[in-house]
Order: structure tokens, then sequence, then C-alpha cells
């Protein structure tokens, strides 16, 4: 075996990257202690089954840090083909919850592919622009492949019915081709086109709950509003320096459909205050950067790309979760990395660090 | 692979991502931007309308409406009671105790009220709702838990409660209401309907529920950690804050408490009996009996278990409405149906004559007669209800199928339409359904001339209900409308105002000549002013001349082990009067009472009595249409001369 691919336990324990860990394990503590705010009066099990979720978590960021990038992005196609499959069984196999199908059920567990393919569809991409390098900046005629890549698994989410992971997929996607040489004017036009397609996509194919959210977005005092007025009064309420640990009422004392796994912030902000939020933020963009670091230190296109994909797979989680939350954007079901409960997304995000920390490690080996 | 290529890109990705860092960069200063506005601009303002608020929901009952007669007495409407609430998280176990002693509880509903509070820990006793312990608690009681040492927790609320303040009095047309059930809430779960809330059971209060309930509505409001109400603030009440009730509506019955009391009176002797009285000339009903009634006020909510069982075992079913949701052997008040057959196929005239020798012979049975009346005409045969006359027309060929069709016509053999109380349809027997039966039970007789002698004479299948012969009485009285009978004469909104009205409507003219009907009319008033007439004997002194007919309706199971009560006749008598100017209808129906002229002719003589002497003196005045006294003594005579 060539010495420089060697595999990986010394070679991790040699290079190991300990600012992509701490900041990312900073986050999870937040995580964990918001989660513990929640449940520690009530009768649940969330937070142990949370902690087994990052127990297995760190099996696969480490297990996937030790494998060479290079052998997975050779299985990069496949591994997305197994994602795609997935996403459609779930469509037809999936569990009914709330009028969409998003879940396998396996066991106790609920398996939510649409997590795992965000992670998927950038490897894939990395794979195919690491085989097909461009002199000139990449136009209509370079993008048919990796829209395919893109499109087919965007339009099973769609389909679940599941917008908001779906639009957060493109923005992924639009990330990455627009780091990897998409030329500007090729951008513009697709956003153009895009914003040309909205209102009818609005008017047709999205559900009724969905235009309901949109609506409450533009008029916060109507019922469907409920949500976002409440979330916005917790936020509002921590003031600047908070409520104090476990002394949150806003959110956790009501009813709230999907808090712990689409508005944790809004508890955090209420106990933390805005220096929480601050120290929150703060600890993502360093984490964010980090891996934009690890993106240019790559020694290849694939692990640019990969890197770049996760950052930004972390950029759009966050922006449009607290956006959401604090009323900037509508309503949609997009999780806080790290921080909302879930196995899902967990073990994704513990696969997509893994990766980092693996190009991070064969940055030098060529 | 290209190297140069690939090193060509590389920088480029480089250069791009460090855009991106910068973009990110200022994606995340947008929402922190965000957040500052928030928390610290706005902080304040989040911070006093929200902080520790609990939104607390009072309900705000419906007031229930009225139930009233048509003169404006009140027969149900809504009392003050006073209920104990307790919050179980506040009691204590000594409070409780003493709680238990002022309400009289005994060990087994202690028990389970201490479980349902979850007096020992559990998941019911953090509770922080008051939830309702004992309604309607007794002044002695509620005077005993306000004045008594401080009971933590203990809360007494007053609540609308229903009442019917004349007691039993029309009890089964008035019904009664108890609490929802788990599968009506579900049924109705649209229509505002709360765990505990009463539902109208039986009669008006039944039928008229969606009428009368009204909307409950409820008030939010917003309490501070204390329990210290914050008026204003209200941006985390969910959907609007208050929704005020709407009180129900009132109901007016076509009733008249003066008749209804008088013909409850008038049955003070028999044990079990229906009655109804009718305006002839609209279809109003202006009482209905059932005895043995219930009191309402006992059955909306204080049914204690002893008492349930008492009504259920009870061998007069007093939960049962005789009026119209029972159907008997009419008898012979069922010979006016024969006799218009007869008369309108031209089967016979009023001047045939038949003799009778007390039975008539067919085949190798034999019908009896009620005694031997000799030479009789229709109008005799009525009078003095000879059987032997009608076996004559019965055993006439189709006449079955003639009396099923006329009797029809008159309404019996099917519901009158007035839907209260799961009314009973009657029934009136063809050919056809004996031969049905015969083919469904080869045991059974098909048809044979016989059962047409039975149903001549109102035996055999033919049941009617007490209701469904005061409409066909009234019809004949009336010259031939058949009323849709009315039991509610208006909605009235809660202020007042008639919301809806209900005119008589005529369900259809019948097709029998009016010649026909006033010869039975005349016949009729034979029946109680002719010295031989069956009810001769319950005739009124006074100067208003009464037409009816007497029934003594053999019961089945007359000859079996049965025996004692449950064997005896019927008795029944449907009349009107006055008979020129006929005004009101009496059906009257005693369950196994004996002879019709003897027990049911007094009930309905004394209710009409009071009606024209104190309800409406003014409608007694009409033309006599009665034949002389003397023409029937004349017959006697010729009848015996042989």
């Amino acid at each position: 075996m060539n010495p420089a691919r060697g595999v990986g336990w010394r070679r991790l324990r040699f290079r190991f990257d300990w600012t992509l860990t701490l900041s990312a394990a900073f986050v999870t503590f937040l995580g964990l202690m918001n989660l513990w705010s929640a449940v520690h009066d009530k009768q649940s099990n969330l937070f142990s089954q949370q902690i087994s979720w990052l127990g297995l978590g760190v099996g696969v960021f480490l297990g996937v840090a030790m494998l060479d990038y290079r052998t997975i992005s050779r299985y990069a196609y496949i591994l997305h083909a197994v994602g795609v499959a997935l996403l459609l069984g779930v469509l037809v196999f999936g569990k009914m919850v709330g009028g969409g199908r998003r879940w396998f059920e396996l066991g106790a567990f609920h398996v939510q592919p649409s997590e795992l393919i965000q992670l998927l569809t950038a490897i894939a991409l990395g794979k195919y622009l690491n085989d097909s390098p461009a002199l000139e900046g990449r136009t209509w005629r370079h993008l048919a492949i990796p829209v395919l890549i893109v499109s087919v698994p965007a339009w099973a989410i769609a389909k679940q019915p599941d917008f908001g992971t779906a639009m957060l997929l493109l923005l992924v996607f639009f990330t990455i081709m627009l780091t990897a040489r998409l030329r500007l004017r090729t951008l513009g036009a697709i956003i153009g086109f895009a914003t040309l397609a909205a209102f009818p996509i609005y008017q047709h194919l999205l559900h009724e709950y969905q235009r309901k959210r949109v609506e409450a977005f533009f008029n916060p005092n109507s019922e469907a509003g409920y949500q976002t007025r409440q979330a916005l009064n917790a936020i509002g309420s921590g003031r600047f320096l908070g409520k104090g640990f476990l002394h949150g009422t806003q959110i956790r004392l009501r009813h709230f459909p999907a808090l712990w796994t689409d508005f944790p912030f809004a508890v955090w902000a209420e106990e933390w205050g805005f220096i929480g939020c601050f120290v929150m933020l703060l600890a993502y963009l360093v984490l964010i950067l980090w891996i934009l670091k690890i993106a240019g230190d790559a020694r290849d296109r694939f692990g640019a790309t990969v890197c770049v994909g996760v950052a930004a797979m972390f950029f759009w989680h966050v922006f449009i979760n607290v956006g959401m939350v604090s009323g900037l954007l509508p309503v949609v079901g997009v999780t806080l990395p790290l921080i909302s409960y879930g196995g899902s997304s967990v073990l994704t995000i513990a696969a997509a660090l893994g990766l980092v920390m693996n190009v991070s490690v064969r940055r030098f080996s060529y | 692979m290209d190297i140069a290529g690939q090193d060509a890109e590389l920088p480029e990705i480089r250069r791009r991502s460090r855009y991106f860092a910068l973009a990110v960069m200022i994606g995340f200063l947008v929402v922190a931007g965000r957040l500052f506005y928030l928390q610290v601009i706005q902080g304040d303002t989040f911070f006093r309308v929200t902080s520790d608020n609990i939104v607390h929901t009072d309900l705000l009952p419906a007031v229930r409406g009225q139930i009233r007669d048509r003169k404006g007495k009140v027969l149900a409407t809504v009392r003050p009671a006073y209920n104990v609430y307790v919050t179980p998280r506040l009691l204590t176990r000594e409070g409780f105790a003493r709680l238990r002693a002022v309400l009289g509880m005994n060990g087994d509903e202690a028990m389970d009220v201490w479980e349902r509070i979850g007096g020992d820990g559990g998941p019911g006793k953090a509770a922080e709702r008051p939830i309702l312990l004992a309604e309607d608690i007794s002044r002695e009681a509620m005077a005993a838990i306000e004045t008594g040492v401080d009971l933590p927790g203990v809360k007494i609320v007053s609540g609308p409660r229903r009442s019917y303040p004349m007691g039993t009095m029309a009890a089964h047309v008035l019904g009664y209401m108890n609490e929802i059930s788990a599968d009506e809430l579900r049924a109705h779960k649209d229509e505002g309907f709360r765990p505990g809330d009463l539902i109208g059971r039986t009669g008006i209060e039944r039928q008229w529920d969606g009428y009368l309930r009204g909307r409950s509505g409820f008030q939010k409001i917003v309490l501070d950690r204390r329990g210290l109400p914050k008026p204003d603030i209200h941006d985390v009440i969910e959907g609007p804050p208050v929704q005020p009730a709407v009180a129900g509506n009132n109901v007016i019955l076509t009733l008249d408490a003066d008749v209804q009391k008088s013909a409850e009176r008038a049955l003070r002797n028999v044990s079990a009996a229906g009655v109804v009285v009718m305006d002839v000339n609209s279809g109003r009903i202006l009482a209905m009996v059932s005895k043995p009634n219930f009191d309402p006020n006992e059955m909306s909510g204080h049914l204690t278990p002893e008492a349930e069982q008492r009504l259920l075992a009870d061998r007069y079913k007093p939960l049962h409405d005789k009026s119209l949701a029972e159907s008997y052997f009419p008898g012979s008040t069922f010979k006016a149906v024969s006799a218009i057959s007869g008369l309108e196929d031209r089967l016979i005239t009023p001047e045939d004559k038949v003799k009778c020798h007390g039975s008539f012979d067919l085949a190798r049975r034999r019908f009896k007669c009620t005694k031997t009346h000799g030479v009789v005409s229709l109008y005799e045969a009525i009078v003095q209800s000879c059987n032997v006359y009608f076996y004559e027309l019965g055993a006439r060929p189709g006449m079955m199928d003639r009396l099923a069709k006329f009797g029809s016509d008159l309404g019996l053999g099917a519901p009158t339409g007035l839907g209260l109380n799961g009314e009973d349809a009657g029934f009136l027997p063809t050919e056809e359904w004996y031969r049905e039966q015969k083919r469904l039970n080869p045991k059974a007789e098909g048809f044979q001339i016989g059962q047409a002698l039975n149903a001549v004479i109102g035996q055999g299948s033919t049941r009617v209900t007490v209701l469904q012969m005061a409409l066909a009485y009234a019809a004949i009285a009336n010259g031939g409308k058949l009323w849709l009978p009315q039991i509610v004469e208006r909605i009235e909104s809660p202020d007042g105002q008639t919301v809806e009205e209900f005119p008589p409507r005529v369900r259809r003219e019948i097709s029998v000549a009016p010649e026909t009907l006033a010869i039975i009319r005349q016949a009729m008033v034979g029946v109680v002013n002719e010295r031989k007439g069956t009810a001769y004997r319950a005739r009124l002194d006074d100067n208003i001349e009464v037409a009816g007919k007497t029934g003594t309706a053999q019961v089945h199971g007359r000859h079996t082990e049965l025996g004692g009560y449950e064997a005896g006749d019927h008795a029944w008598f449907v009349g009107f009067a006055p008979a020129g100017k006929p005004k009101i209808v009496v059906s009257v129906l005693v369950e196994h009472g004996g002879h019709g002229g003897d027990v049911s002719a007094p009930v309905a003589m004394e209710i009409i009595h009071n009606y024209f002497e104190n309800v409406a003196p003014g409608d007694r005045a009409a033309p006599k249409i009665g034949l002389p006294r003397h023409h029937l003594k004349t017959l006697d005579v010729e009848a015996e001369a042989p």
C-alpha cells in the first residue's frame, strides 16, 4: 500500500484538526444544554435519545474521517443513487405523518433521508467537478449533469412535501456551482428564471399549509402566525442577558409543534438573551469559516467541493432556521445543525464533519 | 487527468470560497442585527408583554331557552344552581374530608372522586384547572362551605340549571336532559358541545335542542404567575379573546297548561293511560298526557341509581310515551273507519238493517257480539257498538284491503309526522300482508275472511296510536281535513321577538264524501246521548253535545297464564265537541282499564267539560245534530216483536 495513502488512525491522530472538532463540540454542547432545559421537568426520553445519537455520531465522524476520501469519491455516484432510491422509497413506503411522507420507520427510529441526500449530493457534485475540469467559466452546457444530480432528489423532497428542505438542497447546489467557476451571467439567468417560476409554484405546487405559512409571514397577526408570534415573544423577551438557564417560559410551557426540531433557537434566545445568541452564532461562524479554510487548503477539487458543500449546508441551515424563528423568513421545516433533536440530522452532520476532517487530515498528501 | 487543468481550477475555487466566506459573515451579521433589534431594542416591550403569562379560558355557558305553553306559562326554564369546583393541586386531604361530610358523599363516591382529582399524587394532582366536583348543591351545603373553616382550592360557582317549574306536568312532551356521551361528542363535534354538557334526551328538549341550546362562549384572560389578571396584554392569546355566549331561543308550544292540567287530573283514578286533546280546526295539540309520568327535574341530573331502577322496573312503564310511542288495538273506535269504508264503497246504506242474534257464524267459527241487539241499522250499530252488523260488512269480499285504504286515508298505519319521542306508526293489515306472512312462515294461516271480521271491529293485527285516533276523528269532525299535528307554535328569540312561526298545515283532504262524515257524526252523538249508547252513562249534564265512540279492545294473551293486570281490555274513548260545530277532539286510552264507556269516556267528558267551562266558554255554542232521544226505543220494540 502506498504509505502516503495509508489508512487512517495514525494519520488522524497525527494531524487531528482540533479547531474543527472543538468548535463543533462546543455547538453540540450548547444544543444539549438547550434540550435539557426543555425536558428536565417533563417525563421525556428525548435527552437520552439525543445523547445516544451523538454517541453514534462520534463513531460515524471518526469512521468517515479515517477512510481515505478518495475511496469515498470512487463510490460517489453509487452513494448518491442509494440516497435517491431511499428518497423515492419514502414517497412510496414512508410513514404518513401530518399529511406528508418524510420518514421511514425502522423499529423505534425515524429515518429521514432528505437530510442525508444533501451530503450525498455534495459528494456527487464533487466527483463530477473533479472528473470534468473546466478551463473557462462553466456555462449552461456544463450544468446538465449537476442539474440532473440535484433535481431528482429536490423533486422527491418537494413531493413529500418538504418545500423548505428542497429549497435548501437547491441553495447548497447553487453555492457549490458558484464556487466551482459557474459563470455569473449563467447564475443570473438561472435566478431570473427561478423568480419567474416562483409565482406559479406558489399558486399551484405549494400545499395549503405552506401557503398559510407564507401568508403568516406577511401578516403575523393571522391565526397561522401564532407560532411565529410566540417565537418572537420568546426571543424578544430574552432581552440582552436572557432569563437564565431553565427559566424560559414562553415556548416550552405551551403547546408548540416541532419545537425540538425546528424552534430550539427560540428557547435558547429566551434563556440566554442576545449574548447567548451571539455566542452561538459566533461558534457557528468559526466552524463554517474553518471548513471553508480547509476547502481552500484541499489538494484536489473533490475535497474542496465537498468542504464548500458542507459549509453551505451549515450556513443555509443556520441562516434559514434562525431567520424563520426570528421572523425574517417564512416558517419552513429546517433544522439547526447539531442543536436540533433528531438522529437523521445528527448522523448526517457527523458524516459531513468526518469528511471535512478527512480532507483536512490529507491536505498535504499527493 | 490533466494536472494543469486541475491546478488551474483549484485556486479559482479557493478565491471564490473566500467570497462565500464573506457572504456567510454578512448573512450572520444580518441575523445578529435582527436579534439585536428584537432582544435589545424591542426587548423590554416583548418582556413586559410576555413575562410569565398564563392564558386562562373561562367558559361562558349559554342560557338555554324556555319552553312555554301557548298562553306564556313557563314549562321549562333555567334557574341558578350552585356547583362546587376544586383545584386538585390546592386541595388538601383534610379539606376533602370536610367537603365529603358537607356534601354527604358515601364511601364509594368519595373514592371515585378522590381518584378523579388524583388525590394521592398521580398525573391529575398537579392540575391547575378547577374541576367540577358536585352540581346543584343544597343551600345548606353551600352555606356550610362558604362560612366554614378555610377550604383551600374549593370554590362555589353559580351556574344555570334546567328547571321544570310545573314538576311532572307534561313530562313526556317536555322530555328531559342529561350529560352528553363521548360518542355523541364525537358525532356532534362541530356543534360546540363540551364534555359535561347536557343534551336533550326526549320530548321537546331533544327534538328542538338545536333551537333551545344556544351557543356557549368563552373568555380568555391572561394571568401572571400569581394568578392576577393582566388585562392590558392580548398578544399571547390565540384567536379572539372573547366570544360571548348566545342564549337559546324560546320554544312556544301549542299546549295549554290548563287543558293539560285538567287532562292529567281526569286520569287520577287510572294507572296507565294516554290522552291527546287537539284543536279540530288546526291540528294543534292542546294537551298530551302519558301516565304514569316522571319528574324531568329529577331525570335531568338528579337521578339516583335507585330511582332509575325503580323507573325502569315499573310495570306501567313511566318513561314510555303512551300517547304516540305505543300502538294498541283500536277496538270498536275503529268501527268509524269500517262504517266509512262500507258507505263510501256503497256496500251499505244508512237504511240497511241486520239482525243481531248475539253472534255471527263463519264456517266453523263463531264470532261473538257484546250482547243480542236485534235488528239494527248503521246508526244503532254504532251507538250500541254491535259487532254482528260489522261482521256482516266484514265478510264482504275485499273488505280487508278496503279498511286499509280508508284507514290510511285517515292517517292510520303511518307516523303522523309530529316527530316526537319515537312515534309508533301503528299498523293496518292487508290481504297481501297475511299472504306474505304465510310465505315467510308456512305455519301461519294466510289470509282468511275471519281476519277481516276481526279487523272490521278493530282487533286482529290492526294497531293505532292515541294521537293517530285523535287526528282521524278530527278529520271526521271537521269535514275531512287531516291535519299535520302540531306541538310547537313558534320560536321566540331570547328578547321576545318571534323568530319563526309555524302555521297549521293540512296533511291532506281525505277522500270521503261530507255526507258520509255527517252520518258518522250523527251516530257518534248517539253513542253519548242515546239511552242505549255505550257512553250514555258518562254524558255531561251541561248543554254541550258530545260525539264520540267507545272501544273495548281485547288484548292478545287474555287466556294465557299472564293473567292479572296485563290481561285486561284496553279502554278507549275518542270524541269531539260540540258535535254541531266541533272545536276539540279528545282521544283517551286507558291501558287494561276495562270497558271504554265506563273508564275512558268519563275521562274524556271531564276534559271536555273543563275545556268549555274554564278554558274556552265561548266555543260551546253550536247547533244540535243528534236524533231525538226516543228514536232508538221504537226500534227496540220492533226488534223484540217477533
